[in-house]
């Protein structure tokens, strides 16, 4: 279907000048090789943090990676801010946890039922929501975060358990027993790997440059006949099944799940640690998750007025420091190579 | 159930005041300032401390929290928001969002989490065919009606009221008539932070006053804005009052799905008449 | 250097949308007086053109000299004080406002007493006197037009940038608009885009062509009255 997608796209595309010509140009300057490349860096990455800074907390840190990524294909890469974001979390974490409980132990189906339960409420959500921008987007998002929490919390208590929660604790398969900290690490670190491969082909292909046009300037992509409500909303179901996985991997790695995983003030987490990396580059939200996570689970404790400390922090980023620690990186990069920097702004 | 009402009355008259200022922003300069949360919340706790220095002369301390929300508001829509609102909508939700952390972290850091109780500053009530009825929640709707009169005559009649209609319309055509629209914006960011201070203090002695009441308070004038119209202020008016009754209506039958049902409401309506904004 | 009898001048003006350029090094001068037009086929960049010289664009790179300075970047607000007025394409009034109002608005704005700008606005087209107490929503198509070229002749208009104003209005309508254009002509500067041929041949002065955001051709106007069907084809 994609395929399909992807030839008409370019069709089309070959006689107006306009984004895809933009992309094809774009796209014969990217080096083929990259992915694994990237992949195998980031792999290595995390595994040599885990002796450092230990397994379990590590693994934490992939998951909000993920968690990250999916948000800042909303945020980079299609312009629009959700500060609502944990709603997939959530939905994932307890649409796996629910699996467990009632259904079955299979961590695998797990991850199904989460990514599922996530996606199903991506492409409800995402049929009212992908038309506003800007205030709008951010602040329904939050709203419907707002109901979802209410929602385990009290109204679906006799099957969440409310604020106390359900034990997640999946049966092993095989050798996959997650009980294991290097086996959930690994486990994990498949999963972020997976997970950068999809948004890395996704964002290179026509389908993502089109996205990006989409953030650029949308009354133009629909002038030239693409039905931009479809391919937006495709990408807020994609970035809500993402975070559904993350909030799943989550569950399963803490062994519970409760309402917290939903938690509406959680939402500038993810937001910083965008910005902080760097939007609209997997990279950037790599490098931000783990930035924050590093941040909050060792700086935190320290400091007494946090969220003081986090506004402060947001404010300068907002007004100094944009484009995050990877464009800034790469910033310096461009410096100094001639390579060409074709294609959109990124962030 | 005319307590209901009643009830529902005055919370949508509260919401009224809050949402003006938000309806205001969003319709001028396209952004949510979440900061409108933090100033509902300081004019509040600044009542609390000024209350007994004035020995519960409420009246006083409700004019004290007002005004010293104003200079605040003008520091937040100077230096941030004029700043980021021209271009970068995104990044001043985000600062905005930022503002209110550092805010309410303040206020709990000076006042403390623990919820202050404040009572009812009028204590009068009326009795009705068999009900009492608190005066004080009367009072508030019927300020909510002179406000709405009063709001109404400013933007029909002045000519700093007309230029924001105007430029609600059609900013770029007021520009081009050697008119900064920007100031006048700025005048009309104040006067709606000045009012939420205000609907926050006129709310404090019915409800628990704790640092973080603004921010659900935010979502829920949101949901009135978005169905009442962004800068209809007519529109606001009715919205506030009619999710006001839906609030308390539901409350009646389900206490805790009172803001939930507002949400849905405002679902419905988005479903209805999608925004473009 | 600077062409004593130009009111306006443009220097390698750049303009782009994002990342999308829209004028090209396009360099021009509108002489004191002059009503010139401006044709081209749409995307050409002649909307685009006047958004610039009035502020609501800011150029790349380049210059727009009026009165002696260089304008380029400033903002809408100080342009049209300094007497520069901008008709838009969309014949946006105020329409919440009464007709009336948005007088008052201009007045003002640019600083001109009411009863001044309100006896200029009804010389210009005595007919609004009975829409005065209207909201301006409901006036028609050719009304609203009327109504934005009072608007922009409040205060001491120098120079009139109008965007197709005949754009959508019935054959009637055009002629009360014509009339109200050539009753300016000389007295003000006017710079307006157009695809009305006809209107074009009756007050030109000079025209000029534009395609893919840049300055084809500039011609005199006396020569276009036989050339129309040469200019049709740049529509």
């Amino acid at each position: 279907m994609r395929e399909m997608k992807g030839l008409m796209l370019k069709k089309e595309a070959e006689k107006t000048p306009g984004p895809m010509t933009d992309f094809l140009e774009f796209k014969r300057h990217l080096p083929k090789e990259r992915v694994l490349l990237d992949l195998a860096i980031v792999a290595a990455a995390f595994v040599l943090l885990a002796p450092i800074l230990k397994v379990q907390r590590v693994t934490d840190f992939m998951i909000f990676c993920i968690f990250v990524l999916s948000f800042d294909l909303l945020y980079g890469y299609m312009g629009r801010l959700s500060f609502g974001h944990m709603l997939f979390l959530g939905a994932g974490a307890y649409g796996g946890g629910l699996c467990i409980r009632y259904i079955t132990k299979d961590p695998l189906l797990a991850i199904l039922a989460g990514i599922v339960m996530a996606g199903l409420l991506a492409m409800l959500i995402g049929l009212i929501i992908v038309r506003t921008t800007g205030a709008c987007f951010a602040l329904i998002n939050l709203a419907f975060n707002q109901v979802g929490f209410f929602l385990v919390l009290s109204v679906l208590r006799k099957i969440t358990k409310g604020e106390d929660g359900l034990g997640v604790v999946p049966a092993g398969l095989g050798w996959l027993n997650l009980g294991s900290r290097p086996i959930m690490f690994g486990f994990v670190l498949f999963f972020l790997l997976l997970a950068f491969y999809v948004l890395r082909r996704v964002t290179t292909s026509p389908y993502g440059y089109l996205i990006r046009s989409i953030k650029e300037d949308e009354t133009r992509v629909k002038f030239l006949g693409y039905n931009t409500f479809l391919y937006k909303w495709l990408t807020y179901v994609l970035a809500g099944c993402l975070a559904g996985l993350a909030g799943t991997l989550s569950a399963l790695n803490y062994g519970y799940v409760n309402p917290n995983f939903m938690d509406t003030h959680r939402n500038v987490e993810v937001v910083f640690a965008a910005l902080i990396g760097g939007a609209g580059n997997l990279y950037g939200s790599i490098i931000g998750g783990v930035v924050y996570m590093v941040i909050s689970n060792y700086l935190a404790i320290y400091i007494p007025r946090w969220e003081m400390v986090l506004g402060i922090a947001l404010l300068i980023l907002v007004f100094r420091f944009r484009q995050g620690i990877w464009g800034y990186v790469r910033k310096k990069g461009a410096q100094r190579s001639i390579s060409p920097e074709i294609g959109i702004e990124k962030g | 159930m005319i307590n209901t009402i009643i009830y529902g009355l005055t919370i949508g008259a509260i919401l009224y005041f809050i949402s003006i200022g938000l309806s205001l922003t969003f319709g001028t300069m396209k952004i949510v300032n979440f900061a409108h949360a933090l100033v509902y919340t300081v004019g509040i706790y600044m009542v609390i401390t000024f209350l007994p220095l004035l020995r519960g002369n409420f009246l006083v301390a409700a004019l004290i929290g007002t005004a010293v929300v104003v200079p605040i508001s003008y520091v937040i829509e100077r230096f941030i928001i004029r700043r980021l609102y021209g271009e970068s909508l995104d990044y001043a939700i985000i600062a905005t969002y930022a503002v209110l952390l550092i805010g309410v972290d303040l206020i709990k850091w000076i006042w403390g989490v623990n919820p202050y109780p404040m009572s009812d500053p009028i204590g009068k009530y009326l009795s009705l065919g068999g009900l009492t009825i608190p005066v004080y929640r009367i009072l508030i709707v019927v300020i909510a009606v002179l406000l709405f009169g009063a709001l109404n005559f400013f933007f029909r009649k002045s000519i700093v009221g007309k230029i924001v209609v105007a430029a609600l319309e059609d900013k770029d055509g007021v520009r081009c008539l050697g008119i900064k629209v920007d100031k006048y914006f700025s005048v009309v960011f104040i006067l709606g932070s000045a009012l939420a201070a205000l609907g926050g203090i006129l709310y404090a002695p019915i409800t628990s006053i704790h640092p973080y009441m603004g921010f659900m308070v935010l979502l829920l004038s949101f949901s009135v804005v978005i169905v009442g119209g962004m800068g209809n202020l007519n529109g606001t008016f009715v919205s506030a009052f009619a999710l006001g009754l839906v609030m308390s209506l539901t409350a009646r039958y389900w206490s805790q799905a009172a803001e939930t049902m507002v949400f849905i409401v405002m679902a419905i309506m988005l479903i209805i008449k999608p925004i473009e904004i | 250097m600077l062409d004593n009898n130009a009111i306006l001048e443009m220097k390698n003006l750049d303009v782009a949308y994002g990342h999308a350029k829209a004028l090209h090094d396009v360099s021009l001068s509108l002489k004191q007086g002059e009503t010139s037009f401006v044709i081209g086929r749409n995307g050409a960049g002649k909307t685009t053109l006047l958004k610039t010289i009035i502020g609501l664009l800011k150029p790349l790179k380049g210059s727009i000299i009026y009165e002696g300075r260089d304008i380029s970047g400033l903002p809408p607000e100080r342009i049209s004080l300094g007497g520069i007025r901008y008709v838009a394409q969309e014949k946006k009034v105020f329409g919440n406002l009464t007709v009336r109002e948005n007088i008052e608005l201009a007045a003002y704005g640019l600083g001109e007493p009411m009863e001044q700008a309100l006896d200029k606005v009804l010389g210009l087209y005595p007919k609004i006197k009975n829409f005065l107490k209207m909201k301006a929503g409901q006036l028609s198509g050719g009304q609203r037009q009327i109504l934005l070229i009072g608007r922009a002749l409040v205060g001491e208009p120098k120079l009139l940038l109008v965007d197709e104003p005949t754009e959508g209005l019935a054959a009637i309508v055009i002629e009360d608009v014509t009339a109200i254009l050539s009753r300016m002509k000389g007295r003000v500067s006017a710079m307006i885009v157009e695809q009305n041929l006809t209107l074009v041949s009756r007050l030109a002065d000079r025209i000029f062509i534009m395609k893919e955001g840049k300055v084809e051709r500039e011609m005199a106007g006396r020569s276009a009255i036989l050339d129309t069907r040469e200019l049709e084809q740049y529509l």
